[in-house]
């Protein structure tokens, strides 16, 4: 896999975050411009409107922001980037603007700067400037969608990041299984694993710098762990026991996993780098599915220990913990919100499985997808949507779902998709 | 390790459809069976003289039945009479569960069926475990003992 280098520039952020809005916020995305001249000013131009076109299929992409279609048309002068024509902007309808430039460097990279503006207001809310290799044009743009986004929403974009899943083909009456990475505009997939095992649960790294993934390639479920830099893998344990459900720790240090000592399924962390797993559950029954709290301190998970999967909580340690889930049915597959608001949930219960949200304190749930075969809820790095997997007859696909009730919108994929997990903002 | 050869399983898999019913399953004779050599004939016999490979479950629970238990004891009759034959238990969770707690309760069974295997005399080294959670549609609830 090709190495990205990325240097930020900081330009000096003004402006504070806007309040959240009920509507989607209409904003406008003309074409970047640039201040170079002749070829290669024609250059810069063209890697400016494809950098233009992606902001905008960005932003169409949240529930919060509506970019108006990128006309070729609205072009603007160097100058106009940091003074744009308002009145213009206001009679088209727009609340918001993104301007911007591309420009070549003496080193042949580029240079793409990004302004976030108020329309109505006449102000400023944000700029950044990225440093990339030409051929990382799109990782720019998705950048600049991500400092519109946050000066707009105050939430982290989550455009330059990437989701993995499980990709699957039906070869007769067996299912081809590969883990597979892809952009999150469901670009550029890659196939981590070659099919020729079972494969299960792929799970990044925050920064998609790794990924673990459940194989059978031993004969038993087992987690390993590969390097998505140098495609380096390794079994993350020594032992050969049956182990599954990994997750990472906020900051990447740790991952936590279920393992089965006999016919008891216990949750245990371990250093990322593999080292002795220490043992954080001892109930009798299946402890599964735990995922950190985004300070690191406190992990869900689910537990049959009282009959039914419920939600539990507990500190990073083990010790203090609780049921935090009373609704009808049961609950499982628990992840924590990357703002630590909310825990999202598969309920399993008479109207099959549905993807639901509930407060860390057990209050505020509710159900945010009709099912019936959802499950496998991931995070935004906003924390204002989710990715799941649904099923619908026999096949299986990713969609996402805002917290804001909208419905649930599938995510193209080549092949049938299951198991999404959706990492955090690149470095 | 020889290859897994999923015969007396891909046998069920056609059947598991109504894999709903608990309590064991009879393998229906195949007249038209060719003679078979070395670890098919192996499985085949074990299949045959066991009466199943294969062991069911009620929803979520990984307690051992009346007639799976039965089943078991002519497998683990077989088994102690084959010492040299090595098997794999692999248990199988709910279709309609969460992937990874149906990897768990798969995990479960099989667990307890290895547990009642050595119970009745069967030397640990002989018996090991896996699950498939519901990775595999079609086999539900169920533990299936592979001659390896």
């Amino acid at each position: 896999m090709k190495h990205l280098y990325l240097t930020f520039l900081l330009l000096g952020v003004a402006g504070a975050a806007h309040a959240q809005q009920p509507a989607a916020t209409v904003i406008a995305v003309p074409p970047l411009t640039s201040p170079d001249n002749g070829d290669k000013g024609n250059q810069m131009l063209a890697v400016g409107w494809d950098a233009t076109q992606l902001i905008a299929a960005d932003l169409g992409q949240t529930a919060e922001l509506m970019p108006l279609k990128p006309n070729r048309d609205d072009y603007y002068s160097y100058p106009e980037v940091t003074a744009p024509t308002f009145s213009k902007w206001r009679s088209a309808g727009a609340k918001a603007l993104v301007t911007g430039f591309v420009q070549s460097r003496s080193d042949g990279r580029l240079t793409v700067g990004c302004y976030v503006y108020d329309v109505e207001k006449g102000r400023e809310l944000g700029r950044k400037g990225f440093v990339v290799a030409p051929s990382d044009w799109r990782r720019a743009a998705h950048k600049c969608s991500g400092v519109a986004y946050t000066a707009l929403t105050g939430a982290p974009g989550t455009f330059d990041t990437q989701i993995a899943y499980v990709s699957e083909i039906s070869a007769g009456a067996t299912k081809l299984r590969r883990i597979a990475v892809m952009d999150s505009d469901g670009t550029n997939p890659r196939y981590v694993t070659v099919g020729d095992t079972m494969v299960m649960s792929p799970r990044l790294a925050p920064k998609a710098t790794q990924l673990a993934y459940v194989s059978f390639a031993g004969g038993r479920p087992n987690v390993r762990v590969i390097d998505l830099g140098t495609g380096k893998e390794r079994p993350l344990l020594t032992t050969d026991a049956i182990s599954f459900a990994p997750r990472y720790s906020p900051d990447g240090s740790r991952i936590v996993f279920s393992m089965m000592t006999g016919t008891n399924c216990d949750i245990y962390s371990v250093s990322a780098g593999g080292a002795v797993p220490r043992r954080l559950t001892t109930s009798p029954g299946v402890d599964t599915d735990p995922s950190f709290s985004p300070d690191g301190s406190t992990i869900v998970f689910e537990s049959d220990r009282g009959g039914t999967q419920q939600l539990y909580v507990m500190n990073a340690d083990g010790s203090g913990q609780r049921r935090i889930s009373f609704g009808g049915g049961w609950y499982a597959a628990p992840a924590w919100s990357p703002d630590g608001q909310w825990i999202a949930f598969t309920r399993r219960g008479s109207d099959g499985r549905r993807i639901g949200i509930v407060k860390p304190d057990g209050t505020g749930e509710r159900l945010l997808t009709g099912g019936p075969s959802d499950e496998a809820p991931s995070w935004a790095a906003s924390a204002r949507e989710l990715l799941f997997q649904r099923g619908s007859g026999g096949r299986n696909a990713l969609y996402r779902v805002a917290l804001d009730g909208s419905e649930p919108r599938q995510l193209t994929t080549q092949q049938a998709a299951s198991e999404p997990d959706w990492s955090g903002v690149m470095d | 390790m020889s290859k897994i050869l999923v015969a007396a399983a891909l046998a069920l898999l056609g059947s598991s459809a109504s894999a709903q019913l608990p309590g064991l399953r009879k393998r229906d004779a195949q007249p038209q069976q060719p003679v078979l050599q070395g670890i098919d004939a192996l499985r085949a016999e074990f299949a045959a003289q066991s009466g199943g490979t294969t062991v069911y479950y009620g929803t979520d629970s990984v307690i051992l039945g009346a007639p799976a238990r039965a089943s078991l004891a002519f497998q683990a009759a077989w088994l102690r009479r084959h010492p040299e034959v090595v098997v794999s238990v692999e248990g199988y969770g709910d279709a309609g569960d969460t992937r990874d707690h149906a990897l768990a309760v798969g995990a479960r069974r099989a667990e307890e069926v290895r547990a009642y295997l050595l119970l009745l005399g069967v030397p640990a080294a002989q018996v090991s475990t896996t699950s498939w959670g519901n990775l595999r549609p079609g086999l539900g609830r169920a533990v299936t003992i592979l001659v390896r």
